[in-house]
């Protein structure tokens, strides 16, 4: 009986320091977030346990994509200035990233920001995708090489 | 208030230095415009150290990945815009011109030069040339309803190009072969009334 309560302990004592540290340092994702939420009146949804899906996603992928962020934005009723969006995201995101490719249409439906920035020998991604009346956001942090040998192995397998 | 004007001056001298700094160039006017009149841009800016880091995600044990993997840690800067329009005349000819002309400084020298009158459709490669090498490659693919840029900045084979293809907005170089001798064609049925020229043998200034 008493293994059998062990269980549960040690799951929560693992659990809620992977969910506090995941949530900790995101400064320019929550930037963001926030200020897209402020401008163009909309609220984000948080995905819960997202911290429990980093620790899985970390180690499945031997730690080839760690520090996931996502929220999804729902609701947006008027068009988005895609030069506007531009903005506001590379300030809130701060100084380091580079914005690699932009994806606009005129009528602001349709938007899409990609952004990295080296972190050692890791690199971060933060990807914006506006769709409609829905928009997804997501920040991660992700090893190429040790990604790239991931990716390889399901090639492997397909082509066999 | 001077000191302000004096900062604000010192930023946008600052970035322009480090986007010169990138080796890319800084968009053309008209391309301010085009984006206004368009009804979809896609833009991909990688620089030098964006292009180092994306190598890393090539497969070093597959002989085609490593070759492209090599290509793409050697170049300066790769540069995309492309443009699609609701209809056609959406942009002029003087547009097409003010863009060839903005990139194709004296440096480069045209490699392919396609007119179609009918369509109105063209397509002009040029290539920069240091040394006797290639050192860069531009291309303007314009459509009635699209309008193409590709700008690749650093040592470029010819015959490594296709690799790029597959690079998002980079499709256009799928187009482009080189035969045995290394001249570039493009490869597109519907091309009428060429006027190629071949590929320059030493640094040379522009054949427009």
């Amino acid at each position: 009986m008493r293994k059998l309560l062990l269980i549960p302990i040690c799951f929560f004592a693992l659990a809620v320091p992977v969910v506090v540290l995941a949530n900790g340092v995101n400064g320019g994702f929550d930037r963001v977030v926030s200020s897209i939420e402020a401008r163009y009146h909309v609220h984000a949804d948080r995905i819960p346990l997202l911290g429990l899906v980093n620790f899985v996603a970390r180690a499945s992928t031997n730690d080839g994509v760690h520090g996931m962020h996502v929220a999804e934005i729902e609701g947006f009723e008027t068009d988005v200035n895609g030069e506007e969006l531009n903005k506001l995201v590379a300030e809130k995101l701060g100084a380091g990233w580079e914005r690699v490719i932009r994806e606009t249409s005129r009528n602001g439906g349709n938007q899409t920001l990609i952004f990295m920035r080296p972190e050692g020998s890791r690199m971060g991604m933060f990807v914006l995708d506006l769709d409609g009346h829905e928009m997804d956001v997501v920040e991660m942090s992700v090893d190429p090489e040790h990604l790239s040998e991931n990716i390889g192995k399901y090639e492997h397998h397909e082509r066999d | 208030m001077k000191s302000l004007v004096a900062i604000w001056v010192l930023c946008v001298a600052g970035l322009a230095t480090a986007i010169a700094q990138s080796g890319l160039p800084l968009p053309s006017p008209v391309e301010k415009e085009l984006a206004a009149r368009a009804s979809n841009v896609t833009e991909v800016t990688l620089g030098k150290n964006m292009l180092a880091f994306a190598a890393k995600f090539l497969d070093g044990k597959d002989k085609d990945d490593e070759a492209t993997r090599h290509l793409i840690e050697g170049l300066d800067g790769i540069y995309v815009r492309a443009y699609e329009f609701d209809k056609e005349g959406q942009y002029s000819p003087d547009d097409v011109e003010k863009l060839r002309s903005y990139f194709g400084t004296t440096d480069w020298s045209s490699i392919v030069r396609n007119r179609d009158r009918k369509s109105g459709e063209s397509t002009d490669v040029m290539m920069k040339m240091v040394n006797g090498q290639p050192h860069g490659l531009f291309v303007l693919d314009a459509e009635p309803r699209e309008l193409n840029i590709v700008l690749i900045l650093g040592p470029v084979k010819m015959e490594d190009l296709s690799r790029l293809s597959g690079i998002g907005g980079l499709g256009v170089l799928g187009d482009l072969d080189t035969d045995s001798h290394g001249n570039t064609n493009r490869n597109k049925d519907k091309d009428k009334d060429k006027d190629k020229t071949k590929p320059p043998k030493a640094k040379t200034g522009g054949e427009e």
